[in-house]
Order: C-alpha cells, then structure tokens, then sequence
C-alpha cells in the first residue's frame, strides 16, 4: 500500500492544515485585549458535542467543521487508542498485527480543530442541553450527536454475563477481547473444535461472523490443521451465505460446518465454565474455544438521553438522524435504526456525513440537504480470497430504502483474479476508511 | 497552537486576519449538498476523493474523463470492474455528471 499524507487542498489552493493553524491563532483572539473577537472566531456559530470516537463520532466531528470551521466542536471518547472492528478478524487470521488497526485522534485535533476529550459521557439533560462527564465537566450543546456503538445485552443468552466473557470471549469491540480470543486460539491443541454462537439480526456486521469462521479456519489450517470450526446460528439465512459457502468449501473443504437455526443451531444456554453450549432442543456441544457473539443494543449513553425505543435501539429521522423522539440528538451508526443499511462502520461513517450536513444547515438556518448514503461491506475469506456485499440508499416515501437496481453481491461465479483483486480491494477500503474517519494510517 | 503574549501576538493576529478570511472563503465555497452525495466515495477513495492507494484517486481528474467512466460502470460496459458497476447504478446520469465535476474540482497539490 502506498502511503499517501498530503494535506488536503481546497479549491483556493489553501491547505485546510495551513488554515487551521489560522484559526488557532484565531481562537485565542479573545484573550487579546483591544480586539474583539472576529465573526470567523471558533465557536460563534454554535456548539457540538459528539460522544463517541469510532467509526460515526469521529466522522461526524470531522465534517461538522470541514462544512463550517465556525463550529465549536468536541469529541468526548475515553479510549486515545481506537482498535477498530474492521479487519480484527484479519488479527485473528495471522494476517495482521494490532498496532495495524490502532487510531488515534492528531488529526482531528490538530488539523480540523476538533475538542477532543478522553472521558466517558455519564449522562444527558436534553431539557438543559447539557452532558455530564466522567471527569466532573459539563458540556452544554445547541446539537449533540451519540454514536455510542453497542452494547452487549448480558445474560439476555442464559449464562452470558461479563465474567463468562473472560472465559468465552466475544471480541464484538475491538481490543483486550480480541487479543484474548487470539491467545486462546493460539493455545488450542491441533484437533480442537472452534465453536462460534451467532446471534438473531439486528446485529453489529451482519457478515461478521462468517469471516471471523474463514479467518480462524485459515490460521488453523496452517498451524493446526486437524482442528474444525463449528457455527451455530440463531438464524437459517446469513450475509453473503453463497459466496462464504462456496469460498469455505473450496478452501477450507469440511472443516467448516455451519448449523442454522432449523438444524437445531440455535444456542439458549452457555457455560463458559466447562466450554459447552445447549441448543433450543437440548443439543449440547463442548468447544476447545468457544466465541460467543451475544445479542446487542444501542450503548447505554442511549438509554441515558431517552433516545432509544423498546427493541434497544434508536429509531431516527432518516433525513437527518436526528432523534424521533428528543430533539438536537442525532444518533448514528450501529445504535441508530436504519434498515435496510446494515450495521457497519461503513454505513456508520456515511450516516455521519449525512447528519453533519443537517447540523450545519439547521444551526444556519436553512433546509436539511438530501440525503444519501452508500455502503460496502468486504469480507475476506482466505488472504486472496475476497467478497463484497454494497448498497447504495435513497430516501423514497419517507424511509430508507435501496435505490432499486444498485448494490448487490460480489458475482458468485467470479474468477480467482477477481476474487483477489475484491482482497485487495478491501485493504484499500480499509485504508480510505479509516484516512477518511481519523486521517490515521494504521 | 497556543499563542502566547506578547511576542507572537502581533503574528498571530496578522496571520488570523488574513487566514480568517480564507478560511470564510472556504465554508462559503462548501457546497453542503454536493458534499453529501460524494460522501460515501470518500470511504473508498479517500477524503475528497484524494487518496492514491490501489483504489484510484478522482481529486482534480479530468471531469470529462471522470463521468465517461462512471457512465460506463453503470451501462456494464467496463471488464474487469469489482465494485463501482454496483455503486455507479444508485446514481442518475445528471448526479454521476455532478460527481465527476465534483472530484475535478479539489485541487491537488
Ligand atoms: C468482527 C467485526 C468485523 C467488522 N468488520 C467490518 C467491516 O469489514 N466493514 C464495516 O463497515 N464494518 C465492520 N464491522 C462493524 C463496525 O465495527 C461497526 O459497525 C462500527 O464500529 C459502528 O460505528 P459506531 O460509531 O456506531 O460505533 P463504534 O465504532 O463502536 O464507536 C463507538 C465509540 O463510542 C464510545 N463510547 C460509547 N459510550 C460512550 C460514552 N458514554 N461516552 C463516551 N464515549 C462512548 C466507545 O468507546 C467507542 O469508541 C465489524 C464489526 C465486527 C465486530
Ligand atoms: C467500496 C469502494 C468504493 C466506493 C464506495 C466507490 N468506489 Fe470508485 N472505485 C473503487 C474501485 C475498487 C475502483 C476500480 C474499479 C472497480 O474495481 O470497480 C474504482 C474506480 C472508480 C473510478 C474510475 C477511476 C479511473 O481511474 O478510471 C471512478 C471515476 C470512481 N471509482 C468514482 C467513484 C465515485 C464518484 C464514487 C461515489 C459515488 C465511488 N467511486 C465510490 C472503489 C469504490
């Protein structure tokens, strides 16, 4: 991959980084006794507060001020390390390390003049437009946006609480439990059986699951290769499920198995302690490692803003994303409800946009701009083996919908060269992504 | 970024005058609407369309060529294309003509 830092250039042939650095020197203005503070002064129209740094909160921050440099903008995130989702499977792959999927927040700091505050939002006053933090502060906003990702519902699948996950890990949020997940992988002996649970839709990365099984089977297959992969599935159909059935026959033969939901997949009952899960009709199956991908919600800082409805989730404003239910809060990514687009980092980046161009048109005063969204989610199979499922989404009689004719899967009898390009595809993808989200390159 | 006084006051505020003024230029010059239907390019292609990784780059292209392309994604009228014959279809001919003139107008350094 070729590494591409050159700074943005606007149309006046002004890097956005030269005049950022303007307006640092802008913003202490104030502090200059004799002159008053310019009408371009940070802040003077209006002030945005953003939880969450990931794939929608750091987009969101991001083109609030490439649309209006004016805006006060602030990033509440605890984490100053962002491991994202995306390609964590890669990790579990052999096929790449996790300082390669480590982002920071320089960019959006230095460059956009973006606030950015490593704390944890405890709670929201819609009525007072305010946040509380963590660190004793308190924000006030003319418009938030929470893009809080998921939280896991514990015990929701019987026997699935935190301490279970220390021993049966999901790895559904990048980082310790991904790296747990990978040392009990490591450790299997070679024979062992690799049992995945998945989950009932919504879920966070409908094809998730599915390459997570094509990645493990790829490092068992070079390091363990007498050992087998097991998927059982809440659900009788899954994302992409020709294209991953065929790539996992030609490349992993039967080592692979998935059962569905008819065939008795559905898992009720887990004991992390002695590895064994139990089927609805009392199947019980032991696992070397066993990785439980649990049912979801929206990230309780949701639940706090009175923003999510009884599914857990948040259902929005398709034109702006903002809120049905509690005005100046946009909510977007996997939180938010916005089927037929999937929950992906993907969409979550193009939801952003679109609710950071409604932010600035509302705060100016003028109409929402029409909305679109698009969305690619690529999945790897083996190293030189990649698949594609994209949308593209149009609002047609007030909700979301697939622009008819658009999108689609990869062909399912493509050729091995095009199969390798869609591989390389999706590490560019990833590259532009995450350039686009935090200007980092992992 | 944190000026401080006296000395870099009168720099500082020289430089803010003038870079302030641009910068108005530059959210003026931002047309929100043209932005959000480019947006979703941008995860595959880089902000502005200006990343040169394996997927190709649009910022500052020919426009002409740009759109020609695009049509042809969406007529299936390109080999050995992986993705854009499905995204180029979510788009009429007028907002793929729109995109293409978009992408050539960021400047490259
Ligand atoms: C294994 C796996 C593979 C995936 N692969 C892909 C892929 O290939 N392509 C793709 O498009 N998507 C993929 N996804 C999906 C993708 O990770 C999510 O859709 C995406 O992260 C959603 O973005 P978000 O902004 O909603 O949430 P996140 O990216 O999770 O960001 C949420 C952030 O909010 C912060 N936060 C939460 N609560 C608070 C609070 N109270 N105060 C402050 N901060 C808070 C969290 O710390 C976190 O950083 C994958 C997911 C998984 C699990
Ligand atoms: C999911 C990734 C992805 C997205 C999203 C995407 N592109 Fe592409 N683009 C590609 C790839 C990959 C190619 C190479 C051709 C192919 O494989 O389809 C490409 C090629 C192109 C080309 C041809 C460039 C050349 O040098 O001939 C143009 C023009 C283009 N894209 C425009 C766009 C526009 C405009 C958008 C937004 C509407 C967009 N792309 C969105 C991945 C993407």
């Amino acid at each position: 991959m070729s590494v591409n830092s050159k700074p943005f250039q606007s149309r006046l042939g002004v890097s956005r980084r030269q005049v950022l650095k303007g307006l640092g020197a802008a913003s202490s203005l104030p502090l200059i006794g004799g002159f008053a503070a310019p009408a371009f002064a940070t802040g003077s129209d209006g002030r945005v507060v953003v939880i969450g740094g990931g794939f929608g909160g750091a987009t969101a921050a991001k083109y609030l001020k490439r649309a209006n440099p004016n805006l006060s903008v602030t990033l509440v995130e605890p984490a100053r390390t962002f491991y994202t989702c995306p390609f964590s499977n890669l990790f579990l792959g052999g096929l790449r390390e996790m300082s390669k999927i480590a982002h920071g927040y320089d960019e959006l700091r230095d460059r956009y003049g973006v606030e950015v505050v490593h704390t944890m939002a405890q709670d929201i006053d819609p009525d007072g437009h305010s946040v509380s933090l963590a660190n004793g502060d308190t924000l006030h906003y003319d418009k938030l946006v929470l893009s809080p990702g998921i939280d896991i519902r514990w015990n929701a699948l019987e026997g699935y609480d935190e301490a279970a996950a220390e021993l049966a890990p999901h790895a559904w949020k990048a980082g310790p439990q991904t790296e747990l997940l990978k040392r009990q992988i490591e450790d299997m002996d070679d024979g062992g059986t690799f049992v995945l649970v998945a989950p009932e839709n919504p879920f966070r990365c409908p094809p998730g699951p599915y390459e997570r099984a094509s990645m493990v089977a790829h490092y068992l297959a070079q390091h363990k290769p007498s050992s087998k992969v097991l998927i059982l599935d809440a659900k009788d159909n899954f994302s992409k499920q020709g294209l991953f059935t065929g790539g996992w026959e030609q490349l992993y033969g039967d080592s692979i198995e998935w059962v569905g939901l008819s065939g008795d997949g559905r898992v009720t009952r887990v004991d992390a302690e002695n590895l064994e899960v139990e089927t609805e009709f009392g199947t019980v199956h032991r696992a070397d490692v066993l990785n439980v991908v649990p049912p979801q919600k929206a990230g309780w800082i949701a639940e706090r803003a009175g923003v999510t409805d009884a599914s857990g989730w948040v259902p929005v404003k398709p034109e702006s994303f903002e809120s049905q239910q509690v005005a100046d809060i946009y909510v977007v990514g996997d939180a938010s409800v916005a089927a037929p687009m999937p929950k992906s980092g993907f969409c979550a980046n193009a939801q952003a946009k679109v609710a950071a161009a409604a932010i600035v048109a509302a705060l100016r005063g003028d109409s929402t701009p029409e909305p679109y969204w698009s969305n690619t989610c690529y999945s790897l199979i083996g190293p030189e083996y990649g698949i594609s499922v994209a949308g593209v989404y149009r609002i047609q009689d007030g909700v979301i919908a697939e622009v008819e004719g658009s999108g689609g899967l990869s062909p399912s009898d493509a050729s091995a060269e095009i199969r390798q390009m869609e591989a390389e595809y999706a590490v560019g993808w990833y590259n532009a992504i995450c350039q686009d989200t935090w200007g980092t390159e992992a | 970024m944190n000026v401080r006084l006296p000395r870099a006051a009168t720099a500082a505020i020289a430089a803010s005058l003038l870079l302030g003024a641009t910068q108005q230029a530059l959210a003026d010059d931002y047309d929100l609407q043209r932005e959000v239907m480019a947006g979703g390019c941008a995860n595959c292609h880089g902000t502005d369309g200006a990343r040169a990784g394996n997927v190709p780059p649009l910022a500052g292209r020919d426009a002409d060529y740009l759109e020609e392309r695009l049509l042809a994604f969406k007529r299936n009228e390109v080999a050995d294309t992986t993705i854009m014959n499905r995204i180029a279809k979510g788009f009429s001919d007028d907002e793929l003509a729109s995109l293409a003139e978009h992408f050539a107008n960021v400047e490259q350094e």
